[in-house]
């Protein structure tokens, strides 16, 4: 997991290179910051905290038996989130995945934005650690419309400066530098969006789940800013995910 | 009969089946986005007397260009430039130097062109002038629908006064 997180450093400071320091969005003193806290990631503790969530839920354990897998298959199964459960009648992320759980475990659900929310729905994604997301957008009408759905978001100009995702998130963008940050490759190998999220944003001091680094970009290009779990997002989340299939997830991510 | 054993075999089922949809929060974003979309390319004619040589004019062509919002940016805005609008948020600005790089541009990107000696390079070349700057500014989808560049006239970020002073920033001499 820490190599993973190597390798991401690496390309970023070949890029740095590439565009000369003066451009870069990290000064010394961050990156100096950063490979310190590769080893030490602070998100780590927030993970933990999430691990304790879960063990008043019955652990890992009743976990798996509430998926109806075993303690060897759910890590893989937990790697092909959102998905369609026909119980729920929808594609869910893991934390809606755990609203359901925690209601049938006769506990009354975290909010999607709450911070117990994010440690636990972090921690139960990084039981999948190491496994290369398997999200199958054909597995059904429902994932096929939500992958559909998704692309068509990521492609919708709106806002006030009326960008689309795509615009800055595009093969022909990828490296270049918008106000001294280079864009980065959601698909990267080594470094793929949701195979990393969640992640500790380094400017944030927090643990941001995918969903809430989706709000970030809203908000920083001025599109109106959609909320946690709405169809649009994990629609959204789909997307970014299909993206990074094949990728081994490496939770937490440490980010800028 | 059979009809009315249907009918309890389905009122059974929504008994036993759980509904979830007050367990998970699907919050609704359809009508966010739908408030949100971009309008279709228009018709943007520069007005006349839009270019100016007046330097306070230029100057907020040049404030807007640079900085990114009233909250972030540096200094005094200059005359005639408001830092805040109305309900006393901060106005946007253009945060052009973001993709462009331009005299002056601290931190500029290179996702757009290079701006730097527009006139010389770009007009007297014979290349643009000052109509297509001004469509440009306003919406670049007027000669590329697939565009990255932001939106700033038909998104109503900006006036048409605006788009002036800044098509008369890029335009003039530095
Ligand atoms: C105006 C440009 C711009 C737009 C529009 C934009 N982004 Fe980004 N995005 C960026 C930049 C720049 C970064 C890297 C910032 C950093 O280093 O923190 C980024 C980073 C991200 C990341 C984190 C990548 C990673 O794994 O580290 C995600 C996820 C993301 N954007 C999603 C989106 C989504 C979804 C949208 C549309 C709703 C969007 N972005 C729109 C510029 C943009
Ligand atoms: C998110 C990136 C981005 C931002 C922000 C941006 N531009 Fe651009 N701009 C571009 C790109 C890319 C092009 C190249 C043409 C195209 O793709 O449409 C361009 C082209 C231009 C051109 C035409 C250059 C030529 O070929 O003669 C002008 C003038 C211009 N931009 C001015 C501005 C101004 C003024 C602002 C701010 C209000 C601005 N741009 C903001 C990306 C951007």
């Amino acid at each position: 997991m820490r190599k993973v997180l190597q390798i991401a450093l690496s390309v970023l400071v070949a890029s740095s290179l590439a565009y000369g320091s003066e451009q870069f969005s990290m000064s010394d003193a961050d990156r100096a910051l950063y490979e310190e806290l590769l080893d030490n990631n602070p998100a780590d503790m927030m993970l933990a905290s999430g691990s304790e969530h879960l063990d008043a839920l019955g652990g890992t354990a009743s976990l798996a038996k509430y998926l109806e897998q075993s303690k060897d298959s759910l890590a893989s199964y937990l790697a092909g989130f959102p998905r369609y459960i026909d119980k729920y009648k929808s594609v869910v992320s893991i934390d809606q995945m755990l609203q359901a759980f925690m209601h049938d475990s006769g506990k009354k659900p975290y909010a999607l934005k709450s911070s117990d929310m994010f440690d636990i729905s972090s921690y139960v994604k990084s039981i999948a650690n190491e496994q290369p997301i398997n999200i199958d957008i054909n597995a059904n009408e429902h994932m096929k419309k939500a992958y559909a759905l998704g692309k068509e978001v990521f492609n919708t100009r709106r806002g006030g400066r009326g960008l689309s995702c795509y615009n800055c998130h595009n093969p022909g963008v990828v490296g270049r530098i918008l106000r001294t940050q280079p864009l980065p490759d959601i698909s990267a190998k080594g470094n793929a969006s949701a195979a990393t999220w969640p992640a500790y944003r380094m400017t944030k001091s927090n643990l941001a789940t995918l969903q809430k680094r989706f709000q970030g970009c809203m908000e920083n290009a001025l599109l109106a800013v959609i909320p946690l779990g709405s169809k649009e997002m994990t629609a959204l989340e789909v997307y970014f995910t299909h993206e990074a299939k094949g990728a081994p997830i490496a939770i937490p991510g440490l980010k800028r | 009969m059979k009809r009315s054993l249907t009918l309890s075999l389905l009122l059974g089922m929504s008994v036993f089946a759980a509904d979830y949809s007050s367990v998970i929060e699907v919050p609704d974003a359809a009508k966010i986005i739908q408030k949100d979309l971009l309008p279709p390319l228009g018709v943007n004619k520069m007005p006349t007397e839009c270019i100016t040589t007046d330097s306070k004019a230029i100057a907020r062509g040049a404030y807007i260009f640079h900085n990114l919002n009233g909250e972030n940016a540096k200094g005094n805005a200059p005359e005639g430039l408001s830092k805040t609008v109305e309900n006393g948020k901060p106005k946007q600005y253009g945060n052009c130097v973001a993709c462009h790089n331009i005299e002056g541009a601290v931190g500029g990107g290179n996702i757009g062109p290079d701006l730097t000696n527009y006139t010389e390079v770009f007009v007297k070349t014979g290349v643009r002038d000052a109509q297509y700057v001004y469509a440009k500014i306003a919406d670049p989808r007027v000669d590329n629908p697939h565009t990255d560049m932001t939106v700033n006239l038909t998104t109503k970020l900006f006036n048409e006064k605006e788009i002036c002073e800044l098509a008369s920033y890029v335009l003039s001499k530095k």
